[in-house]
């Protein structure tokens, strides 16, 4: 997998097709694995869409007490195993970004992974293939480092100086999962 | 114990070794002193030893991870505790019930899941513990007069029956029913591993698939047994008597290291309603941003230190840690601090500033001097 994911919260525009997008994924029961949010609706209508980081090294994976979550060969950190799941939601709390889901019926876990049958293959994963404003991309890592240079230099024609440790507050988040 | 623990060479081969020490003192009580050993049944009572040595040492890993440790801590304490005793027998009354013998939330999850579940596991379980009932002598039976035979249990006598009667009968076809049972279900799994695309993203073919190959032959070969002495006289019985003991062999070494692990981690479900959640999808702590319930102390002290103990640092900057945060405010947190908005998340009493002044508003219209005067960053 050669592509990242690249994430420009403001320019979502809080149309929730990616959510609706995760629901016609195969596997997910019509159940949404993202979030759509508002970042403090008293004070705008600005939205957000949040999914999974595929961190490194999981919180999620390291607080399951039953090692129910998995994480593949590219580095993709899938849904609880629900052979294993106990259903204690520790993942839920564990994860610094609230992005495990729970469901109490069928008592099991299950997060973003990504669309791992897609993003195998470099195919872009369903919410990123629906986003009308690109506020979700799946771009080659060259396009992203360049968008992430032309970020920062608005940030200095706007005249926001990075200081010294911050310099990566100034663009926008990324992640997506690199097998090295 | 630490003394103990030094003279092996690591704690999984020390648990195996008091695992094997007490397989064979209960085959010593079952079998009379070793006279009454089925040697007929060699080759699989190796294989359990094996199997059993395999499972310890999984298990033994499985509690060393500290949030496995962690979650057993919780539990023994509470098991301990007096004030909570109501509170745990209903945990294991229920888990014991939905969970395990009725397998409920497998069946929420498909009628066909269900099904297919609940024969494997219960044909498992009845199949190993009659092989194991037998391989180990743990159990015989006994001639007592023309008509009478006994059950014998570690050396108990228990049980009498009529050798035609129903018990009997049942007994002695136990193995063919949890076979039969075991053949519905795994042909029904492969089926579903075939036919449904989603299980195959994930499926691995040494972890989902093998396991079940493995039994689907054990299973066969098994039935092809009866079939041989019961309707064909005996024909190839030897033959496929030596093939069912290799299959059975490959399934038992096999069995702690494919998907069928999961059968001694389920138990632990019952740590849920005794540690954490009395009633399913009832919260009682705090949101520490939002004031919403999102779950229970105990759970988030626990989380807490399990990421602790693992280098995990988490902590914000009013002092918290970020699962006191309900997982809504963790996003939020996110996002600020990607849009950098850094303000102290929950204690701020002013509106959190959504425009964060780094990017452009309002499609390029520039800002006016004053906007950055007042953020005094000149």
């Amino acid at each position: 997998m050669k592509k990242v994911m690249y994430l420009e919260f403001e320019r979502c525009i809080g149309c929730r097709s990616c959510q609706a997008a995760c629901r016609e994924c195969g596997g997910h029961d019509a159940k949404e694995r993202n979030y759509v949010e508002y970042i403090d609706f008293f004070e705008s209508r600005q939205t957000f869409p949040m999914m999974c980081m595929q961190c490194k090294d999981p919180a999620c994976a390291k607080v399951c007490p039953a090692n129910a979550i998995q994480i593949t060969e590219e580095g993709v950190v899938l849904s609880a195993m629900e052979e294993k799941c106990i259903g204690c939601r520790n993942c839920t709390f564990g994860c610094p970004f609230g992005i495990p889901k729970f469901d109490f019926e069928e008592n099991k876990m299950y997060k973003c992974d990504m669309c791992y049958d897609r993003t195998k293959y470099d195919i872009s994963p369903m919410c990123a293939s629906v986003c009308p404003s690109d506020a979700i991309r799946f771009i080659d890592h060259d396009e992203m480092m360049e968008l992430r240079r032309r970020r920062t230099q608005m940030n200095l024609i706007e005249g926001k100086k990075p200081s010294e440790n911050d310099k990566w507050q100034y663009v926008p988040e990324f992640f997506g999962v690199y097998s090295d | 114990m630490k003394a103990i623990e030094k003279s092996f060479n690591s704690k999984a081969s020390m648990n195996s070794f008091f695992v094997v020490i007490f397989l064979f003192f209960t085959m010593w009580i079952g079998t009379g002193q070793f006279t009454k050993v089925d040697w007929m049944l060699f080759g699989y009572m190796v294989a359990s030893f094996i199997f059993f040595i395999g499972m310890t040492v999984r298990l033994t890993s499985w509690v060393m991870r500290p949030a496995t440790h962690e979650m057993i801590k919780r539990s023994i304490q509470n098991m301990k505790a007096k004030k909570r005793q109501k509170r745990n027998v209903k945990a294991i009354i229920k888990t014991l019930i939905d969970n395990i013998i009725l397998q409920k939330y497998i069946f929420k999850r498909g009628i066909y899941r269900g099904i297919q579940h609940w024969l494997i596991a219960w044909g498992c379980i009845g199949s190993l513990a009659i092989t194991f009932g037998l391989t180990f002598g743990w159990m015989h039976f006994k001639l007592v007069d023309a008509t009478t035979y006994q059950v014998v249990v570690f050396g108990v006598p228990t049980l009498k029956m009529h050798p035609d009667g129903l018990l009997a009968g049942l007994i002695f076809e136990g193995l063919n029913i949890t076979a039969t049972m075991l053949l519905i279900g795994v042909i029904m799994a492969i089926v579903r591993r075939i036919k449904n695309h989603d299980t195959q993203v994930t499926q691995r073919a040494e972890f989902d698939l093998v396991p079940l190959y493995i039994l689907l032959a054990m299973t066969g070969t098994g039935l092809l047994l009866t079939v041989s002495y019961k309707l064909l006289g005996g024909w190839m019985h030897p033959q496929f008597q030596l093939l069912h003991q290799v299959t059975t062999v490959l399934f038992l070494v096999y069995f702690p290291f494919g998907k069928l692990f999961h059968l001694p981690i389920r138990p632990m479900a019952v740590a849920v309603p005794m540690n954490y959640q009395e009633e399913p999808g009832i919260d009682t702590k705090e949101c520490v941003g939002c004031g919403e319930l999102y779950s229970s102390d105990d759970q988030i002290t626990d989380v807490q230190t399990i990421l602790g103990k693992q280098m995990f640092d988490f902590k914000t900057n009013d002092g918290h840690q970020l699962s006191d945060y309900c997982p809504a405010c963790r996003r939020k947190i996110r996002v600020m601090s990607q849009l950098n908005m850094k303000t102290p998340f929950g204690t701020s009493a002013e509106p959190v500033q959504t425009n964060n002044g780094i990017h452009i508003p309002g499609f390029g219209r520039e800002r006016a001097e004053t906007f950055y005067d007042a953020k005094g960053e000149k």
